[in-house]
Formats: C-alpha cells, sequence, structure tokens
C-alpha cells in the first residue's frame, strides 16, 4: 500500500508539471524541450527555504514556483517577443533547460554541485499531491475556458489570423509559458520533499521530453487526456521494473504505435466531463435518461 | 490630409529582395467609400494589404489610417486602430466553434486579467456570457446563427468565408479590406455576397477595399476601381472606364502583335 501511494505521489507530481505543459504544449501550440529547468528551479529553491531559511512548506512550494516563473519571463521576453518561431523556441527552451542543470551541477557550495542536495525533510505526502493536483485541474480548465485561453487556442490554430483579429500574440505566449513555469516549479518542490534528495542529474533532457511526451500522448486542446497519460506514464515504468532492460524499449515503441493509430493523442480534441460521465452512466442504464439539454 | 480621407497610402514600395512587389504606390480612400481593387495575378492587390496590416514592411512610404501612421505597427497594433480583414486562402480557427471565432475577435483583448480567468469570478462568468451573445449577434447579422455550435473547419467553403467575414466584423473596424471573397464561388452564390457585402458596408457604417476577380461582384459594389499592375496604379475610374482602357485589356490579356512583324 505505501509503494503503491508512493508510486501515486510520483505520478501525481508528474501530472502538476503536465497541467502546466497543457497551458503551454496543448493550447497555445508551444513546444519546448527545456521544462526540466524550471522544475530543478523550483525544487532547489523549495528545498533551500526549508532547510535553510525554515520557511513552511507551502509557502516553500509557491516560491519556488514563482522563482521558475520569473525565469521564465526572462526567456520568454528574449525569446517570444522577438517573434521567435516555434521550433526555434523549443530549440531555445532546450538551451535553457541544460543550461541550468550545468550551472546547478557546477555550484558546490550551499546546493552541493553534482554530488547533489541530501537530507530534504520528506514533507510530501500523497494527500498534498492529491489536493493541489485537483486545485491544479479546476485552475487550469477555468483558464483554458476563459478569454486568455481562448487566445492561446487562436495562437495555436491561427497565429497569423489571431494577430490581424487583434490579438497580442507574444504577449499570450509570454503568459502561456510563465503559467507553464510556475506549475511545473511547483511540482519540482513537491519532488524535492517526496524524494528528500535533489541531483542535477535528476532534471535531465529526458525529463523535460517525458512531460512533453504527456501532452503528446494524451492529447492537443485537452486537460484530462495529457492528465491520464501523464499517471500512465509515471507507472508504467513501475510496471515494467522487472524487466527494466525493455522499459525504454517498450516506452519508445508505445509512442511509435501512438503517432501511428493517433496522431492527435489518445484524447485530442476530447475531453472528459461531468456530462459524459452522465452519458456513458445513461448508455450503461445506470442513470435516468436526460438528454433535454443537448445542444445540437 | 483632407478631413474625410479614412486612408491614404502615400509613395508606398515594398520589396522582397529583389522584387518590388509594390512600387511607388498612392492611394487615398475617402470615408464611407467602397473600392474595388483588381489586377492580374501576382500585381500586388495582396501585398498591398499586407503592407497595411502590418505583416509586410514597407520599404518606402507611407500608410496613414485616419492620423495614424501605420508602417512600423505591429498587426494587432494596427487590428485594434479599426483595421480588419479577411484573407484570400480562408484562415478561421478550424478547431473552434463559428460562435467561438467570432467571440474570440470581440474580446481579443480579454476584459478580465489572467487571475480573474483562473478563479472564474463571478465578472468573468458575465464577461463571457456577455461576449457570447454579442457574438451571436453577429452571427445572426449574417445568417450563420445555425451553424454556431458547429466546428468552423468542417463547414463548407462558402460558410467558411461568412465565418471569415463575420469574424472581422467583430472587431467592429471602420476600415474592412475584404481579400477575393467570391473565390470559388458559383454566380448565385455571388449574387448573394454582393449583396451582403453591400448591405454590411452600409449597416456598420465601413470604408472598404474589396480585391476580387468576379468584374460581376466588383461592377454590383464598387463605384471607384483601382487596377494595379506589376505593383503599379495602372488606371483608376468607374468599372465601365477601366474595363475599356486599352492599357487594362494589355495587362490582362497581353499585347495585339502581329504574327508576321
Amino acid at each position: 500500500m505505501r509503494y503503491l501511494l508512493g508510486v501515486a505521489s510520483v505520478a501525481g507530481i508528474s501530472m502538476l508539471a503536465t497541467m502546466g505543459m497543457v497551458i503551454l504544449t496543448g493550447y497555445t501550440g508551444l513546444f519546448s524541450v527545456g521544462h526540466a529547468g524550471f522544475m530543478a528551479i523550483g525544487a532547489y529553491t523549495s528545498a533551500i527555504l526549508v532547510m535553510r531559511f525554515n520557511v513552511p512548506f507551502l509557502l516553500a512550494l509557491v516560491a519556488g514556483g514563482l522563482l521558475a516563473t520569473l525565469c521564465s519571463l526572462l526567456i520568454g521576453h528574449t525569446s517570444l517577443r522577438g517573434r521567435m518561431r516555434g521550433d526555434y523556441f523549443a530549440i531555445a527552451m532546450l538551451g535553457f533547460g541544460e543550461s541550468i542543470r550545468l550551472i546547478l551541477a557546477n555550484t558546490k557550495p550551499v546546493i552541493g554541485g553534482a554530488m547533489g542536495l541530501p537530507g530534504i525533510p520528506q514533507k510530501t505526502t500523497f494527500w498534498h499531491v492529491l489536493v493541489i493536483d485537483i486545485i491544479a485541474l479546476i485552475l487550469v480548465r477555468n483558464y483554458v475556458k476563459s478569454q486568455w485561453g481562448r487566445n492561446s487556442i487562436a495562437v495555436r490554430e491561427q497565429e497569423v489570423a489571431a494577430m490581424m483579429m487583434g490579438v497580442d500574440v507574444a504577449k499570450v505566449k509570454i503568459w502561456a509559458l510563465a503559467i507553464s513555469a510556475f506549475f511545473v516549479g511547483c511540482s519540482g518542490g513537491l519532488w524535492a520533499f517526496f524524494m528528500t534528495y535533489l541531483q542535477p542529474a535528476q532534471f535531465s533532457q529526458t525529463r523535460s521530453s517525458d512531460l512533453l511526451a504527456s501532452v503528446v500522448f494524451g492529447g492537443m486542446n485537452s486537460i484530462t487526456g495529457p492528465a491520464i497519460a501523464s499517471f500512465f506514464l509515471a507507472f508504467v515504468p513501475e510496471l515494467l521494473r522487472e524487466v527494466a532492460k525493455w522499459r525504454l524499449v517498450a516506452y519508445g515503441a508505445v509512442f511509435v504505435i501512438i503517432m501511428i493509430v493517433r496522431p492527435q493523442g489518445l484524447f485530442g480534441y476530447k475531453d472528459i466531463g461531468f456530462e459524459h460521465i452522465n452519458k456513458i452512466l445513461g448508455k450503461l442504464g445506470l442513470k435516468r435518461r436526460r438528454y433535454a439539454d443537448v445542444s445540437q | 490630409m483632407l478631413a474625410n480621407e479614412v486612408l491614404v497610402i502615400d509613395g508606398l514600395v515594398v520589396q522582397f529582395g529583389g522584387l518590388r512587389a509594390i512600387d511607388d504606390f498612392s492611394l487615398s480612400l475617402t470615408e464611407g467609400e467602397l473600392l474595388g481593387l483588381i489586377g492580374p495575378n501576382g500585381s500586388g492587390k495582396t501585398t498591398l494589404f499586407n503592407a497595411t496590416t502590418g505583416v509586410v514592411p514597407a520599404a518606402a512610404g507611407s500608410i496613414r489610417f485616419k492620423d495614424t501612421e501605420l508602417i512600423g505597427l505591429p498587426s494587432n497594433k494596427i487590428a485594434t486602430l479599426g483595421i480588419s480583414r479577411t484573407f484570400q486562402n480562408i484562415r478561421i480557427f478550424p478547431r473552434m466553434t463559428v460562435l467561438q471565432n467570432v467571440a474570440l475577435a470581440i474580446h481579443r483583448i480579454p476584459l478580465y486579467s489572467v487571475w480573474e480567468a483562473f478563479l472564474r469570478t463571478k465578472k468573468v462568468v458575465e464577461a463571457d456570457r456577455k461576449v457570447e451573445a454579442e457574438a451571436y449577434e453577429f452571427l445572426e447579422a449574417l445568417g450563420l446563427q445555425d451553424y454556431a455550435k458547429r466546428e468552423a473547419g468542417t463547414l463548407p467553403y462558402g460558410l467558411q468565408r461568412k465565418v471569415e467575414i463575420a469574424r472581422a466584423l467583430a472587431t467592429r473596424p471602420s476600415l474592412l479590406l475584404l481579400d477575393e471573397p467570391a473565390a470559388g464561388m458559383n454566380d448565385q452564390e455571388c449574387v448573394q455576397l454582393q449583396e451582403l457585402i453591400q448591405e454590411i458596408h452600409d449597416k456598420y457604417k465601413l470604408s472598404t477595399i474589396l480585391i476580387e476577380h468576379h468584374m460581376t461582384v466588383v461592377a454590383a459594389v464598387c463605384k471607384r476601381v483601382v487596377v494595379l499592375n506589376l505593383g503599379k496604379m495602372l488606371a483608376q475610374g468607374s468599372v465601365r472606364d477601366v474595363q475599356s482602357d486599352p492599357r487594362v485589356i494589355q495587362a490582362y490579356l497581353g499585347e495585339r502583335r502581329s504574327r508576321y512583324a
């Protein structure tokens, strides 16, 4: 049971990060392979705030997220204001992620360089993760439903037309990046207090790709898809632990299959809401039918 | 600039490498005018729209809208000044519903902050509802209300064009730039379109520039027509004058030459 809760916590932590990626990639259409950098910033910041300055746990999490956001604004202003095109942005983020990792690995004082930072108090419980994930889900859902979210979608769908309609494309993108950095930064904090030690190698490019993979795997323009995908991607390696050698191979194979069979992702452009659950229950005859509000 | 001039283009040059797509072009548009812009393929009509809306940079000259110089301004700023356009190759938001396409144009600058969006406060709910009602009005004006909930990308071509016009109107422009709205339409649809163009032009008190190859549409709605060729103004006047102008005929059909010259 403890083991299961542990795995569920890891899954929940990556789901929180995925919520950030949902806004950045799934809705705004920007790809990043460097978000592990923001996770590292959040993790190290909150760990040090708690260990050195006795800042309360939850406050430290938020502070970690905020510092990640601040860094994202710096890179966002330089890359996105100058109308950097999608693929170039992804490369810029790759550079950012790697440089954060290398800076951490070469900073001996306070954070221990490549040796890492041990002795972080264990504070993250499954319940923390659960509550924070639920809050994150609600916040993200509100955002994408709002006028800001719709501007994001417009930028993803037809950037030129969005600009012609008067949408401030750079602003929409920078906000999306900042929000994603906050969520990813906070998840880094949770990770730090779950693992109890930090090492720059934990925030390699593989982790960035995992974050991006959840969204691609779960589907664009969907919240529930990536949320489920991030859970799945956290659980599968655990299930395959016995055949550790083949883990990455299986992982790769799954991706190739997804790309071929469902290029839009498992839940691409669809979301599971209460209406769907009602409909499914209705089909199974478990619930009174209520089709009066079908809009089409 | 005269008091009733909306758009004044003066000595505009747009260059793509060695090619002068717009070459020392000048034009003025009076308020409430519905101007036709015609010319052979590649004569620079769309480039003129692109320069006006800030998509391509100008190498020289000026474009003034009311009292503002447009050259150098970013596209979204130009849009907020009151210039809206449609595109030759349709650029709607295909995965959004028709209603959302129009709603986006109305609230392109969100009425509330990001924080309020996250918390979905009462203000957000009310603002969204208001915008939706407004969007619905635009759909009704164009007869699109039955398609409000349809994904815009799944509509037939003619309706997608209408969605694009509805979206352009929803930004509440005073200058509307229509880029070949009749492309791909049959005769009957063209008649409906010209009625629609006239109707919205009058109803929303617009100044309009219409790029169009269907001369029947142009003849029906435009009093003045400007002919563009190789980036220069070739002729201007009424449709009848322009159509009988030998230079225009030559630009479209080529020179009349004797075979044995």
